[in-house]
């Protein structure tokens, strides 16, 4: 069965802020790509962005500041416009990138993977609506 | 509940662990890694292969996990190398530069030999 997904949908996937729900996050936009006829490659890069922003959003954010991470999948005619949105605070992306020794492993390599993979990144923080990670596929041509 | 993952480990020798990840690692399941092992290390193993030929997805936080591993057997005396990566988990190696810390073998038999088993 192949679903179209026409230009100007927009689908919101809403998952509580677990570890154990990444993946449903990370294979709807695989999906997603899938359809919009991405090549393997490309479905898979976006499924490990996706994945990366919701690992982001589940170790930067207090647990006190929310408990949901919003999914949303833009599609425009010529991309994919990926938003990963927690009501988190925000973090330096810099920083970030530096990698921080936490307890036994090492973080900070996601942000550096997201860059690699995605045509556009951009983090916005804002201390009141929480952070967006935008992200953004070109998709193939027609 | 988290992402489907089989670890399988092995002694090879009495000093090199080798662990076997059939599956996909993320941030649901690398706790699980670190696990096995620190169980490895536990019976005496030093050094690890890393046998990534069922490894169909990782993320970061697997690598995460790795670093933190390796700097754990360097303390022992130990060493760490990491056998068949796919092409999908091999990219994510080098996209971080990890590819020049891990040695990155064909196969578990290369990698034994790497880690002087």
């Amino acid at each position: 069965m192949k679903t179209t997904i026409g230009c100007g949908s927009e689908i919101e996937l809403r998952i509580p802020r677990q570890a154990e729900f990444v993946c449903v996050a990370r294979k709807t936009a695989a999906t997603v790509a899938h359809h919009l006829s991405f090549a393997w490659d490309a479905v898979r890069d976006i499924e490990l962005a996706v994945g990366e922003a919701c690992n982001n959003a589940i170790e930067h954010v207090p647990a006190e500041l929310g408990q949901e991470i919003v999914v949303r999948l833009g599609v425009e005619p010529d991309r994919l416009v990926v938003e990963v949105i927690d009501q988190g605070e925000g973090f330096d992306p810099e920083e970030a990138e530096q990698g921080v020794a936490d307890g036994e492993t090492v973080r900070g390599f996601g942000i550096i993977v997201m860059r690699s993979v995605m045509d556009e990144v951009e983090i916005r923080c804002d201390p009141e609506t929480g952070t967006c990670v935008r992200m953004i596929k070109r998709r193939p041509s027609q | 509940m988290d992402t489907q993952l089989e670890i399988a480990s092995r002694l090879e020798g009495a000093e090199t662990g080798v662990l076997s990840l059939s599956g996909e690692v993320d941030v649901s399941n690398v706790q699980r890694v670190r696990e096995a092992v620190l169980e490895l290390l536990e019976r005496g193993a030093k050094n690890l292969v890393f046998d990534l030929t069922g490894t169909e997805y990782m993320d970061s936080s697997g690598l995460g996990v790795l670093v933190g591993l390796l700097k754990k057997v360097k303390e022992l005396g130990g060493t760490l190398a990491v056998a068949a990566a796919q092409p999908r988990v091999k990219r994510l190696f080098e996209i971080t530069g990890l590819n020049q810390v891990f040695p990155l073998c064909d196969d578990v038999e290369g990698a034994l030999k790497e880690v002087g088993a």
